[in-house]
């Protein structure tokens, strides 16, 4: 057989079986796509195909004065997957090679653990091929973007197995700062505050779209829209003004670490419209530290003496009796009145005072013989007033938990008028401070008593959506008449009675009430000596702005209790500073003044520099100020030069006119803001004034000449 | 003269000399240069298209690094091709032989010291051009070299056991004895090849039976421990199969035993995620037309969719119609290459072309039949699409090589043409 053709035929035998097997593979792959393309594609769909919930922005709770009280911040929790293909190849040759360098960066970045703590985890994790080991939580933004740079994180997840997990987290920037009433948002927990009560709003919508995973783990979406579009959260403006909620939780901080009682709240409302521009709340821990952990201001408790105003006010009303009528009160401090033994808290100055003169001193005796006397014959009238006056009723304010007052039942029975006459003064009745407000509010605002509020606006994307305006709730709940005679007998109490002496110096003109209420909680009785003390009032007395309730609850038998010595200081500490920071300067007329005869100057700077350069000059001068002062502003004074010393709180903004560069630099660089510079010379202005309470990290411009 | 000269089939035993002239201008067969570039361009789109996930991961999705890559890959491929094919192929049938006896201390080498991918031993890398080569794409070509040579030199005592079919079977055994350990499905992909050119050369069919027997013991062995682990593995009896246990764990052993159970038992156990993805890929294409020229989804999951499994993706991509386009390219390749056989009248150079040509589209083959799962999953790439390394270097070679024996065809067929016309005009 010729050998040619005995291969020939293999050949083709063999091209045969080739042309064969191409023709099932081709079979295979029609059978794959034709007969199971269905089964496979719905595969796909279900291993790579997702329908993603896609969150919405949650908006953010700025205040009055436009700073951010609560906002979104994104985080991340680190894991690291020491199964990644690229971590472990070659033996883990890249791992080793990075472990040190890697646990060095992780130590400095993180400044938990040393370096050896990190290499230690790391080789543990490695060596367990751990999948989802937790490196570290809750990484702030800046923090993520270092660690990406670290050697071995930055090839990517593939090769370092590190995995972020991005989530949002709600930030209150200003942390304690009315803490309580713009509220937590918390995702397994109630959430509180007007994170709380605009939570609808605040959440916006979920939206959902179609994603493919791809390399990397990587979710992209399918299609360009969204199946349902996320709608992200409205922002809402606040009432809350930072600088006087600054100013009042400090105040109430002060006097309540001063008197180590047990709860404080302070609220301050603007008189004409019924916006809250603070709230501060206090509690006493467990470690004797405060802390915003309960909205005490809307907590109804016996509020004591200052529900004498309604008390006045109702048996003005009836018109039988005015201001200047007399009453008996006795000197020794309790009577048999009407159907029960009363006593004062506060002893009464004389046996017989004017209704005006019992409510300056705050005399049980004489508010409760009024009260018998107006109202015995028909007592629901009394409760008909309270109700006129809302005490009956919650405030309204848009929070949500506001405890309910409770009002005693009151008849003609023996009880009955007891019981009217305890409420006279306070007592068997609970009431929260913000209705107490809401009233003294109404007062000052001439009879039209506003609801109390906290949201002013509701904004998206920086535009206004919706403006929340004053409520009026009664226009007229009083005759004029009445509300003069109440108005005089509040300035009374400042003028002559039990807040005598604490508003002697002030600029402005104030009028309020005290109270100071026994307090029976749970396991203590009212003799145990745990007092309610309060200031409620407003400012200035004759054109007011503001009213602001204080209520301090001592620990049983506190040298300190009356609503004079706890809780007016508080109010006359807050009042002080917004009188001169908002009412003062909305009044004020600016003039300006020349001196002529010759230059004025304004050296300012580190103490120590200038004593020294005096020593050298050899210039006598005048040196007033205190001992502790770091810096000092040296300034001519009756013609001779003066130093005084320039307090830096760490909490205020200092006033830097007259600084150097220097100087300047290193008194805000203290404080931890920045500064931008122009100019050269000395300072002669600067963007954040004085006064202003300090925001760390913020840039102030200052302009030297 | 006697190593480089070839052998006419008709003049066996005797010698005819068909080297020493090169001619310029002659190019081989133009069909095979034809089908060269089609496969090129082809390689560039879907390379292009398939390297994006791996793109992603390296070069943040940078595909053009890739795509000149490849492009780079297809100049240097056909700058061999081109060198190889001006080479008087009789020069061949030396080289042939230092060839081959180059690839055996290399393979043992390789097995030692050479880099490891998935858990085998393959690869080594060169020193000076800094790339990795497959140790065993090397050994492959030179193992058919060399067994066209040994076909032509012993024709004559091609029937007899100890002259021709001893020397022909000892270097298949010694190739695919140091392949396998590191890569089996080469080393039986390499094998069977062999046996398939020992049947073309007319080698004794009772002796390739006898071949296929002695290879079948590993094999059998191997399904044998994946049915036996298997069971073992369901019913919990670990301990009648402590032998096929352990000898699962020594060297590779596991993964073949692995992906034979995975193969055999898909329908129980989870199908291996390759060949899900691979399948998604053929579903996803259409008859006509699949997803278009760059839209595959699948070169993300599907992990090496730019090597082993880029034929899932060009039927993705470009449907059925666009399979079976590629496969019959390779069709008419081998075709036009059984043509040169068929012209041929060397020996050595018959065979050269049939060997070189076979293997290249039974490699083309196996890789199809994994991307459809006919087969279990084996690394096999497609000759001349899948992106570029060594393979398609070696793979560039052995076209070169082939168009070397057409273009000295040409070239002869020209001479006796002329010789024809001369003897024509005498007679005239």
């Amino acid at each position: 057989m010729d050998v040619k053709k005995d291969i020939t035929w293999r050949v083709n035998m063999a091209y045969l079986a080739v042309v064969l097997v191409c023709l099932v593979i081709f079979g295979k792959a029609v059978y794959i796509q034709q007969m199971q393309g269905t089964m496979w594609r719905n595969l796909s769909d279900s291993l790579h195909l997702k329908m993603m919930d896609v969150e919405a922005d949650r908006g953010t709770i700025y205040s009055a004065d436009g700073q951010m009280l609560s906002t979104s911040v994104p985080q991340y929790d680190i894991y690291i997957d020491f199964g990644a293909d690229g971590l472990r190849e070659h033996d883990g040759e890249l791992f080793k090679a990075n472990l040190d360098t890697l646990s060095l960066c992780l130590a400095n970045l993180f400044k938990d653990k040393t370096k050896g703590g990190y290499k230690a985890i790391l080789n543990k994790g490695y060596k367990e091929k751990d999948r989802y080991s937790l490196l570290k939580r809750k990484v702030s933004f800046s923090d993520y973007q270092e660690l990406k740079k670290f050697p071995l994180v930055r090839l990517g997840k593939n090769k370092s197995g590190f995995i972020a997990i991005n989530t949002n987290v709600r930030l209150n920037p200003y942390q304690l700062l009315a803490f309580r009433t713009i509220g937590l948002e918390r995702e397994n927990a109630k959430k509180i505050g007007l994170e709380q009560a605009y939570d609808s709003l605040l959440r916006g919508k979920e939206g959902k779209r179609l994603v493919r995973f791809i390399a990397g783990g990587v979710a992209v979406p399918v299609d360009d829209d969204y199946e349902v579009e996320p709608e992200n959260g409205e922002d809402i403006v606040s009432t809350i003004d930072t600088r006087i909620q600054e100013i009042s939780e400090n105040a109430l901080l002060d006097m309540m670490q001063q008197s180590q009682s047990k709860y404080g709240t302070c609220i301050v409302m603007e008189t004409a419209t019924g916006q809250i521009k603070a709230i501060a709340n206090l509690g006493q821990q467990a470690n004797g530290s405060y802390w915003e952990d309960y909205n005490y201001a809307l907590r109804a408790t016996e509020p004591g003496s200052t529900i004498k105003l309604a008390t006045l006010l109702s048996v003005l009303s009836e018109g039988r009796t005015s201001i200047n009528d007399l009453v008996e009160v006795g000197s020794t401090g309790n009577a048999f009145v009407g159907v029960r033994n009363v006593n004062d808290a506060e002893r009464a100055p004389k046996p017989i005072m004017t209704v005006k003169e019992c409510f300056a001193h705050s005399s049980n005796v004489g508010f409760s013989k009024i009260a018998y006397n107006t109202f015995a014959g028909q007592p629901s009238k009394y409760i008909q007033y309270l109700h006129q006056y809302r005490m009956d009723t919650v405030s309204g304010i848009d929070l949500k938990g506001e405890d309910k007052p409770k009002l005693a039942k009151v008849s003609k029975s023996h009880e009955g008028l007891s019981e009217l006459e305890t409420m006279s003064f306070g007592y068997s009745l609970q009431v929260t401070p913000m209705q107490t407000l809401t009233l003294y509010n109404a007062i000052a605002n001439n009879g039209k008593m506003v609801k109390p509020y906290l949201i002013s606006a509701v904004q998206q994307d920086g535009k206004l959506v919706k403006q929340f305006n004053p409520v009026v709730l009664t226009d007229n709940f009083c005759t004029p008449s009445v509300i003069k005679a109440a108005q005089e007998c509040m300035s009374a109490v400042v003028t002559e009675g039990t807040a005598k002496g604490i508003f002697i110096n002030t600029p402005y003109k104030v009028a309020g009430k005290t109270g100071t209420a026994h307090v029976a909680d749970g396991k203590y009785g009212y003799s145990d000596g745990i007092y309610l003390a309060s200031f409620v009032g407003y400012f200035p007395a004759d054109k007011p702005r503001y009213t602001c309730i204080v209520v301090i609850r001592t620990n049983p038998y506190a040298a300190l209790h009356y609503g004079g010595q706890l809780a007016a200081p508080v109010f006359k500490k807050i009042a002080d500073r917004l009188y001169t920071m908002f009412v003062q300067s909305d009044d004020m007329q600016y003039t300006t003044t020349t001196i002529n005869d010759s230059i004025p100057y304004l050296y300012t700077g580190k103490k120590s520099d200038i004593q020294q350069i005096m020593e050298i000059v050899k210039m006598p001068y005048k040196d007033s100020s205190l001992e502790k002062t770091d810096m000092a502003y040296m300034r001519k004074e009756n013609a001779k030069p003066v130093m005084n010393g320039v307090t830096i709180d760490k909490k205020t903004m200092p006033q830097l006119n007259g600084m150097t560069l220097k100087d300047a630099v290193y008194l805000c660089e203290n404080i931890g803001m920045k500064i931008n510079v122009k100019g050269k010379g000395k300072v002669i202005s600067q963007s954040y004034l004085p006064g202003q309470p300090i925001i760390k990290g913020l840039t102030v411009n200052i302009e030297l000449n | 003269m006697n190593e480089t000269a070839d052998k006419l089939f008709a003049q066996i035993p005797s010698v005819e000399v068909a080297g020493g002239h090169i001619l310029k201008g002659t190019r081989g067969d133009r069909y095979i240069w034809g089908i060269v570039v089609l496969l090129a361009l082809i390689s560039l789109l879907v390379v292009y298209s398939a390297t994006g996930s791996l793109a992603y991961k390296m070069y943040q999705g940078n595909n053009e690094v890739y795509l000149f890559r490849q492009l780079s890959f297809i100049v240097l491929g056909f700058v061999v091709i081109y060198f190889l094919h001006r080479i008087n192929y009789t020069l061949y049938s030396r080289i042939s032989l230092i060839l081959y006896l180059i690839s055996v201390p290399l393979l043992i080498y390789t097995l030692f010291f050479g880099a490891e991918i998935n858990d085998g031993s393959r690869w080594i890398k060169l020193p000076v051009i800094n790339m990795t080569i497959q140790t065993s794409d090397f050994a492959r070509l030179a193992l058919f070299m060399y067994l066209s040579r040994q076909l032509s030199r012993k024709q004559e005592v091609i029937k007899d056991f100890k002259k021709a079919f001893i020397p022909l079977i000892v270097p298949v055994f010694i190739t695919c004895g140091l392949i396998m350990p590191a890569n089996l499905s080469n080393a039986l992909l390499t094998g069977a090849t062999s046996i398939l050119l020992l049947f073309i050369g007319r080698v004794s069919v009772k002796h390739i039976l006898l071949v296929i027997a002695i290879a079948l013991i590993p094999i059998l062995l191997i399904i044998g421990v994946a049915v036996s682990t298997h069971n073992a593995n369901t019913e919990n009896k670990a301990a009648n199969n402590s032998l096929a246990q352990s000898m699962q764990s020594v060297g590779r052993f596991g993964t073949w035993v692995s992906r034979v159970q995975s193969f055999m038992y898909a329908e129980e156990q989870e199908i291996p995620y390759q060949v899900q993805q691979s399948n998604i890929a053929i579903a996803n294409g259409g008859i006509l037309f699949g997803l278009g020229p760059g839209n595959s989804r699948q070169r993300n999951f599907l992990p090496q969719a730019y090597n082993d499994f880029i034929y899932a993706i060009i039927i993705e991509e470009y449907g059925l119609l666009g399979g079976a386009f590629v496969m019959f390219i390779y069709l008419i390749f081998l075709f036009r290459c059984i043509r040169v056989f068929r012209r041929c009248p060397y020996a050595f150079g018959a065979f050269l072309a049939l060997g070189l040509s076979f293997t290249l589209v039974i490699q083309a083959v196996a890789n199809m039949a994994v991307n459809v799962n006919i087969v279990p999953v084996t690394g096999v790439t497609l000759p001349l699409i899948s992106m570029g390394g060594s393979s398609f270097l070696f793979t560039c070679a052995s076209i070169g090589i082939v168009l070397s024996v057409a273009r000295n065809l040409e070239q002869m067929e020209g001479r006796q043409m002329a010789a024809a016309a001369k003897a024509n005009e005498q007679v005239v």
